[in-house]
């Protein structure tokens, strides 16, 4: 098979190869690495790391405690304007970050529709807080989770939940022993994909959240913000984020090829 | 396929007219973004109903991109920049003629309508538990903010209280606007210019003021360097002046 792909193949997949790659292999080219220590130190980096895995794995965590429920009934439920609520629920994915942002601001910010009585009620203030960039980061990567569960569901035998239910087993105890485990490998290919978009989130957590140093700061905003002042510590913070997020998809490539 | 020939065929003059800046009537000014308002929407128009026949074309954006882009692109016949750092830079490659300070901007605390905060003065920015949104470091009028805080004393206090770290001016703008922060410093221009945006601003005492000085030059080597005299004329002239002043500007004087 290999040997009759055509070559104009190879030199098309080429070209997407060098379109993809280049940009990286230019950062570790540019890279400073005579002063890696020095600019890791200078650009904070150890503090963006921490609140990068803490705030993107939290975010994980919340999109699968929310977005497999939503998956359940996206999938499995009768309820009339499905399609609807699926785009809705799948609109992060297409739409902007940053429209994701002053959208999250108006509705949760100090000002905003609920935020306003979240704030006089409680004195609850979600932006410029590490619970905010967690909120503003599931925003966008719970529809990968949702996505990928209602597949999931979607390819699983019916019959068998109907001969758990036949022997016996409660809704409860059918979805736990039953469905849960066959969808494992959806499950886990929705956080992976998940977890790799929580890390890249930028527009919606610096507009909702703002950029604080230690509180809403992680790698992709404080890239961001030391791209002026020290680029050098700027490429060693972009080449973290490319070795996590490689990280991330190789050790989990087995799991998504798997579920497909 | 037929279609997609087409339309190629449909965009080559298009893209032949990108090319064409010999055109003598095109005046092409490369001006730093808080212009943006006075200069597109008043002094762009009025220099062209002066100049029959005359088309202003602006390129806004941060002065440092605009110094990059005018020293590989050499397309700009007029620099207008935020700082003089990077007029000096222009004018060390490709060169500037005539180049003179045009107007200032100061800067000044905003806060939402009702001034949740209570700010008064830039001692209050001090205040324990003010939510103060800067423009972060690196970007000019975050700079200029901090060193005004440290002519005021309390460049600490205000720091251990910043929420934010905004990329621009306009952001800052927002985050206030939108009632997220109790306040804000920006430049005056800023707040003028968008006069729609619902903040009230706090003077800050010109003691401790940090002052932006505007430069204006005709580029070497400007495609229409005589046009380009003209638009700097009109801009330093009294009409000029007295448009900018409505943007918030303070002139040089």
């Amino acid at each position: 098979m290999r040997s009759r792909t055509p070559l104009p193949l190879w030199i098309l997949a080429g070209a997407g190869l060098v379109c993809v790659s280049l940009p990286v292999v230019a950062l570790v080219l540019r890279a400073p690495w005579d002063d890696i220590a020095s600019s890791l130190r200078g650009a904070g980096a150890s503090e963006a790391l921490r609140l990068s895995l803490v705030v993107s794995l939290t975010a994980t965590a919340l999109s699968l405690l929310l977005g497999v429920p939503l998956a359940w009934i996206l999938a499995r439920s009768r309820i009339p304007g499905r399609s609807v609520l699926r785009a809705i629920v799948v609109l992060p994915i297409v739409l902007p970050p940053v429209v994701g942002g002053i959208g999250l601001l108006a509705a949760l910010g100090r000002g905003g529709v609920v935020g306003q009585w979240l704030y006089s009620t409680f004195g609850l203030q979600l932006t410029f807080t590490t619970w905010g960039a967690i909120l503003a980061t599931t925003f966008v990567s719970m529809p990968l989770v949702v996505l990928a569960t209602e597949a999931g569901l979607r390819s699983i035998d019916r019959r068998y939940e109907q001969a758990a239910s036949a022997l016996g087993a409660s809704p409860r105890y059918s979805i736990r022993r039953v469905v849960l485990p066959m969808l494992g490998p959806q499950l886990a290919a929705g956080a992976v994909l998940a977890w790799a978009r929580a890390l890249g989130e930028f527009g919606a957590t610096i507009t909702f959240a703002g950029n604080l140093a230690g509180r809403t700061q992680t790698l992709p905003l404080a890239v961001y913000e030391t791209r002026l002042s020290d680029p050098g510590g700027a490429i060693f913070l972009s080449l973290i984020l490319v070795v996590l997020s490689i990280a991330v998809l190789v050790a989990m490539r087995d799991r998504i090829t798997r579920a497909r | 396929m037929r279609r997609l020939v087409s339309l190629t065929i449909a965009l080559v003059p298009l893209a032949g007219c990108a090319g064409t800046g010999e055109d003598t009537s095109e005046l092409t000014v490369f001006a730093a973004s808080s212009l943006s308002a006075a200069f597109t929407d008043a002094i762009g128009p009025a220099f062209e109903a002066e100049h029959e026949g005359t088309t202003v074309v602006f390129n806004l954006a941060a002065s440092d991109a605009l110094a990059g882009q005018i020293q590989s692109e050499r397309t700009a016949d007029v620099f207008a920049s935020a700082s003089g750092t990077w007029m000096d830079a222009v004018q060390d490659d490709p060169g500037v003629s005539d180049r003179r300070d045009f107007v200032q901007n100061l800067l000044v605390i905003i806060t939402p309508p009702e001034n949740p905060a209570g700010i008064g003065s830039i001692d209050d920015l001090a205040n324990e538990g003010v939510q103060l949104v800067l423009a972060a470091e690196g970007v000019p009028v975050g700079d200029y903010s901090r060193e005004a805080l440290g002519k005021a004393g309390i460049a600490n206090e205000a720091e251990a209280n910043v929420v934010s770290n905004e990329e621009d001016n306009a952001s800052v703008v927002a985050k206030i606007a939108s009632g997220e922060g109790d306040a804000g410093i920006v430049y005056e221009s800023d707040i003028s210019a968008a006069a729609g945006n619902d903040v009230v601003a706090v003077e800050i005492s010109d003691d401790v003021n940090v002052i932006a000085t505007y430069p204006i030059a005709v580029v070497t080597g400007a495609p229409n360097a005589d046009l380009a005299e003209e638009f700097l004329a009109f801009v330093t002239g009294p009409d000029g002046q007295a448009t900018l002043e409505e943007y918030g500007f303070t002139p040089v004087t």
